[in-house]
């Protein structure tokens, strides 16, 4: 039951797109360097991201990507969604399967609300109040 | 992010042997012609709930398995925890795995994810899944 490294990695590259959105484009190599994360993987999931519209690519030999939208226009559960394919905790019913009693019975009774609080979670937050946060708990904001 | 088979089966299965009468048991045949899952899947799913405490076997050619302590005090979590392991949704929760732990931004985000899902299947107990099929039986699905 896990977000895939594609998932985690896709919100990092967004994350860090908007905390460098003051420079015009950024290098994919730069931000493999910040965040650890191989270029070549990373390249993968600018791919998703750059279909999906969230980021535009900057062509030319000092190339890069840069957000295709406001950060307050991306939700960071529809962005996951582009990732990972869906944010459900087990594969939909599909039309024509049949579910006996006992499998209808855990579907409604665990895996919908599950899939409803974890889609609550995920669609409340922006990537913009996510920038702005590190820890509430320690009131600690990063400013851009 | 999947529930794994092994979660999903589980669940069904403990279903089932929550709706038994209280006391009685069933073995893996009958478990199997009623939830749908193989037995020798059963039996293996059956090994880490067994050590789990979550159900318990009678032996013999007569034996089966039930619930290992009252339903009510059986959760979901239990159950999933006992065949998925842990349930944070990315594997760099555990504090002092992640050189990065404490300047990630992401990390808040999981950790809230997480604790909307462990509050959610710690909350739900197989009583009140139980009721649920009940209710459920009541509005009309056939058994």
């Amino acid at each position: 039951m896990k977000i895939s490294t594609r998932g985690r990695y896709g919100i990092r590259l967004l994350i860090d797109l908007a905390e460098h959105a003051s420079e015009p484009h950024v290098a994919l190599a730069s931000i493999a360097e910040r965040q650890n994360i191989s270029a070549r993987y990373l390249e993968q999931v600018a791919v998703i991201l750059r279909r999906a519209g969230y980021i535009r690519s900057v062509k030319g030999a000092s190339g890069g990507y840069t957000l295709a939208r406001n950060p307050s226009d991306i939700v960071i559960g529809d962005a996951l969604r582009e990732l990972e394919g869906d944010m459900l905790i087990i594969d939909p019913l599909r039309p024509e399967e049949h579910e006996n009693p006992l499998q209808k019975c855990v579907r409604r009774t665990v895996f919908d609300p599950l899939n409803e609080r974890i889609a609550a979670v995920v669609d409340r937050l922006t990537l913009a109040s996510m920038i702005g946060t590190v820890d509430p708990d320690e009131s600690y904001m990063y400013f851009i | 992010m999947r529930i794994s088979t092994r979660g999903k089966y589980s669940l069904e299965a403990l279903l089932y042997l929550a709706l038994l009468p209280e006391g009685s048991f069933a073995s893996t045949r009958t478990i199997s012609e009623n939830t749908g899952i193989s037995d020798g899947y059963l039996e293996q799913l059956f090994i880490p709930l067994k050590k789990a405490g979550i159900i318990r076997g009678i032996r013999g050619a007569q034996g089966g398995y039930l619930p290992g302590r009252p339903i009510a005090e059986i959760t979901v979590g239990d159950i999933l925890r006992a065949v998925e392991g842990s349930l944070e949704p990315v594997a760099c929760l555990s504090s002092g795995t992640c050189p990065a732990e404490s300047k990630c931004i992401t990390r808040h985000t999981w950790t809230h994810l997480y604790q909307e899902i462990s509050s959610f299947v710690d909350s739900m107990n197989l009583a009140d899944l139980v009721k649920s099929y009940d209710s459920m039986a009541a509005g009309g699905f056939a058994i």
